[in-house]
């Protein structure tokens, strides 16, 4: 079954912050939606921390983040049969959030792992004697 | 558990602000709203920690030291955390006279004379209570510019004082106490004037209020009979909140409110205060006030009201914190006692410059009497003038219908002809014979 990454973000702005009785509801309109979907719902998903770096052609900076409008706030990752199914289950998401999904590409399948060490190696042997 | 990231709020802002002074108190509520963010996104996913208020002070705590540690200013102010360590066990001794509760010290110390009067309660919502901004708006039916502006007011007051935040001592205690009650009272009161939409926030600026007068009751700075009575008169009012809202959100006119709804374990819980309050020999507005919201608690029906008794306690309020709104409920006891006339001449003999214009209260009241009767010319001037001063919306519908009710009998002055009241009724001329203010 193909395998969705929903990308949560949430906005910068001080204003739109949710006040505590507001996110004491939130919490729990969380969880409930982490048990409806427990079947769906891959281990994995975590909140990111707010600050971080960026990494730009070897220069490291803060993060980008101060200037955006909306940051990623957290992701989960879910099993899903196709879009509409995984669109379905976001959209049951509580809170005032912008969801992106994003259906994972499958590349990291196991077993391919080694392909590039094996295949740079058997190049360099042949070519060696030259 | 109900409120519980509101009250953590205030009480991790209170512990913190302890810890870092009132000067960092931004830092303060960032990182505790923070903290409540981690809460939000860990307990969703991993469920609620055994010990979730130490679990959220943790979090709170680290953050500030991260957020300090950034800025690099952390060596003045760390060492207050650092030397904490695991262990959150407050200091064990203590002076007899110091304030060990930090709710109950920043209380304290938002009451500081630099503080001004309107800035003190929003203040008190935003960090002790956990109130947002728009929250706050909606429960002292103001603007959010506005509640903010107070807030920032009271910040950058006690900022520039640097108000020394460890312990004040007891003298001063004792000299703020006053104003620290002044506030609670307030809370309460704009929490008693509910009109429709808001009575949820409103129900919970009460129920604040009640916590932190309970809060202070139980510390040695509030063992006065002052905060026993205010907590009294709370109770008492707080019992008849049920009752006076109907099921459409509308307000139940006090006559028509179904006694057997009001609250008898809050009226219990009042006397037993009220009782403990007659310590001493010192009389406040608040003793004087839950005597008169016992009273009312007191008559089995509305019939059974003792209005001799409430005119002589609202006499006694009068001497002691003089106001129009006093003798305004002084005329409306007497008008029950003895007439509409009555309640009239009383208000004739306020001196005019004494009259607030501006209270809707007042023009209700001379409305209603003068609507009884027979004058209902005159009712309709007083309550077009008061529809003039009124915001709330429960309050303005009710003065609409009493101008309509004036309409329906055109030229009559016959008291048999008047109409029928209507049967469910507005506060607004109720209001002013409650204490709640």
């Amino acid at each position: 079954m193909p395998k969705f990454l929903l990308i949560f973000r949430h906005s910068t702005d001080p204003r739109s912050r949710p006040s505590p009785e507001e996110m004491q509801a939130l919490g729990g309109q969380w969880y409930a939606w982490m048990q409806k979907f427990s079947a769906s719902i891959l281990p994995g998903g975590d909140g990111l921390k707010p600050d971080g770096r960026l990494v730009r052609s070897g220069v490291v900076t803060d993060g980008p983040y101060v200037e955006a409008k909306e940051f990623v706030a957290s992701f989960s990752l879910i099993r899903a049969d196709d879009y509409d199914a995984a669109v379905a289950i976001a959209r049951e998401c509580p809170g005032d959030n912008v969801i992106e999904v994003r259906e994972l590409a499958g590349y990291a399948l196991p077993n391919r792992g080694s392909w590039w060490s094996t295949s740079s190696a058997t190049s360099s042997a042949g070519s060696s004697p030259s | 558990m109900e409120h519980f990231f509101r009250h953590e709020f205030g009480r991790l802002v209170a512990v913190l602000t302890r810890s870092l002074g009132v000067r960092r108190l931004d830092l303060v509520e960032d990182v505790v709203q923070a903290a409540l963010v981690q809460a939000l996104e860990t307990w969703a996913r991993r469920g609620v920690p055994d010990d979730p208020a130490g679990w959220l002070y943790r979090t709170a705590r680290n953050l500030a030291i991260d957020a300090l540690r950034r800025e690099r200013t952390h060596a003045r102010a760390l060492p207050h955390l650092a030397d904490g360590g695991e262990r959150e066990a407050p200091p064990e001794a203590r002076f007899a006279d110091e304030i060990g509760d930090e709710p109950l010290r920043l209380l304290f110390v938002i009451c500081h004379e630099a503080v001004p009067d309107g800035s003190r309660v929003a203040f008190a919502l935003r960090t002790l209570c956990g109130f947002s901004t728009a929250e706050i708006a909606r429960g002292l039916l103001t603007t959010e510019a506005n509640v903010q502006k107070r807030v920032e007011r009271a910040r950058d007051r006690l900022r520039d004082l640097d108000v020394d935040f460890a312990s004040p001592a007891a003298p001063q205690l004792r000299a703020r106490l006053d104003a620290v009650l002044a506030v609670i009272y307030l809370l309460f009161c704009q929490g008693c004037h509910a009109t429709h939409a808001d009575v949820p926030i409103r129900r919970d600026l009460c129920d604040e209020a009640r916590r932190l007068a309970g809060m202070l009751a139980g510390h040695p700075a509030g063992d006065a009979p002052a905060v026993r009575a205010l907590l009294a008169l709370m109770c008492f009012h707080a019992a008849r909140f049920d009752a006076r809202v109907a099921l459409d959100g509308g307000l139940v006119l006090f006559e028509q409110q179904d006694r057997s709804a009001w609250n008898w374990g809050d009226v219990r819980e009042g006397m037993a205060w009220l009782a403990r309050s007659a310590a001493g020999d010192e009389l406040t507005r608040y003793h004087v006030e839950a005597g008169i919201a016992w009273e009312h608690c007191r008559a089995a029906t509305f019939a059974d009201t003792d209005w001799g008794r409430i005119a002589e306690l609202y006499d006694v309020l009068d001497r002691i914190a003089p106001s129009p709104v006093h003798a305004l409920n002084r005329a409306v006891a007497e008008a029950h006692r003895h007439g509409p006339q009555a309640g009239l001449d009383r208000l004739a003999a306020v001196a005019p410059e004494d009259v607030p214009a501006r209270y809707p209260g007042w023009h209700a009241v001379v409305g209603e009497l003068n609507f009884r009767l027979g004058r209902y010319s005159v009712a309709e001037g007083a309550w077009r003038e008061a529809l003039r001063w009124t915001s709330a919306s429960a309050d303005r519908e009710f003065l609409r219908r009493r101008l309509d009710d004036c309409r329906r009998v055109p030229g009559l002055a016959d008291d048999r002809e008047r109409p029928r009241r209507s049967r469910r009724n507005d506060g607004a001329a109720r209001r002013n014979t409650d204490s709640s203010g």
